[in-house]
């Protein structure tokens, strides 16, 4: 494997804490996003597993891809997608503090040579491998939220693509323009930027969707995923109480911040935000 | 119409909304029944916030197997006003 030194980029604070916190409330995988629930029964662990394969159906994975997630987290898509689809991946964070996580699961996977961490913003990150003819699908699963540049951020998806690629946004919206215009400076979004994110902008669909077609994409689908997300955060939430006293002595008071972040964000799916996949095609 | 098997809109009153209500926002505000009353303003009152007034609302609503208007939603703040919005919501549904 092959990476850029992990010098912490000025990201929020929220993905640069103990990786261990997150391994006591995530799935093993530690995908820090919407799973994808099949039946009551699902586990928390499985959706996660059925939204990676989703997310591959999306972008049309074939074996050997050549992929880019942008804002990789603890590198669940890119080390899944690696060993279950043999794809080349390359991944983007600003959290040094990831990067480092994941190169020792590269390490204990076997999976050197295929993945490839880049530390910093995509915005302005230097992506010097980009595949000859550019990569066959760009991801962004819960990170384009934290990009002021909304369309920047799309064309540069779309310019590191090859013709016919695929592009995957899945993102936590303001239900209308309305509903973000009244409930943007609330106070449980700002609890939420000042003790959970730090700087992110919930845009509604409508901005995304614009954005990409005005960057020239081609939309191929749009997916409501709000319920699963819904359930995805239940039950980290169960696991955040259940872990309480371990998490807190990580760091203490953690508990309670990530249970009260997790309860606003619940409260809101459907009366102030939605989760929606975006999935668009570098094509006429 | 659908309603839940526990209220058949036709005899649901207001009073019975008020009860109900009442039980749904002691749980979600940790605070006893008696404290609360048809005034009560769920946006100031102690120990309460516009996230807890939002799951007080999703909590009425699928009792009630209702979608209140979102104008009902996110302007009603007393007790009495949302016990209002969910009888009409029931009469109308």
């Amino acid at each position: 494997m092959t990476s850029t030194a992990p010098a912490p980029a000025d990201t929020n604070q929220h993905y640069d804490l103990n990786p261990d916190i997150f391994g006591l409330f995530l799935d093993p995988l530690r995908k820090y996003s919407s799973g994808l629930y099949a039946t009551p029964e699902t586990t928390l662990a499985e959706s996660q597993v059925a939204k990676l394969h989703y997310v591959a159906d999306r972008l049309q994975v074939s074996d050997g891809a050549r992929l880019l997630d942008v804002g990789c987290g603890w590198g669940s898509l890119v080390l899944f997608m690696a060993s279950e689809y043999h794809a080349q991946v390359v991944g983007v964070s600003p959290a040094g503090r990831q990067h480092d996580y994941i190169t020792g699961r590269v390490a204990e996977l076997g999976l050197g040579g295929r993945v490839k961490i880049l530390t910093g913003h995509f915005e302005d990150v230097d992506i010097a491998q980009v595949p000859k003819g550019g990569f066959d699908g760009v991801s962004m699963l819960g990170s384009i939220v934290h990009m002021p540049d909304l369309d920047h951020a799309m064309r540069r998806a779309r310019g590191l693509l090859r013709r016919g690629g695929r592009f995957y946004v899945s993102e936590s919206c303001f239900r209308n323009a309305a509903t973000r215009a009244a409930f943007d400076t609330g106070p449980g979004l700002e609890f939420v930027r000042q003790a959970i994110f730090g700087w992110g902008d919930m845009r509604p669909l409508s901005d995304l969707v614009r954005a990409a077609e005005d960057a020239g994409f081609s939309v191929v689908s749009v997916d409501d995923l709000t319920d699963d997300y819904r359930r995805t955060i239940d039950d980290w939430h169960a696991n955040v109480l259940a872990r309480a006293d371990a998490i807190d002595a990580i760091q203490p008071g953690m508990a309670a911040t990530l249970a009260h972040y997790l309860e606003i964000a619940n409260a809101g799916w459907g009366y102030t935000t939605k989760h929606y996949a975006l999935t668009c095609k570098k094509a006429r | 119409m659908t309603t839940s098997q526990n209220h058949a809109a036709t005899t649901v009153t207001v009073a019975d909304i008020t009860a109900t209500l009442t039980r749904i926002v002691a749980a979600e505000l940790g605070v006893p029944e008696a404290s609360i009353s048809a005034d009560s303003n769920l946006r100031t009152m102690e120990g309460a916030d516009s996230v807890k007034v939002l799951r007080t609302v999703a909590k009425i609503e699928r009792e009630y197997d209702i979608e209140l208007e979102d104008a009902d939603v996110f302007e009603a703040s007393t007790v009495a006003d949302i016990a209002r919005v969910v009888h009409q919501a029931l009469e109308t549904s």
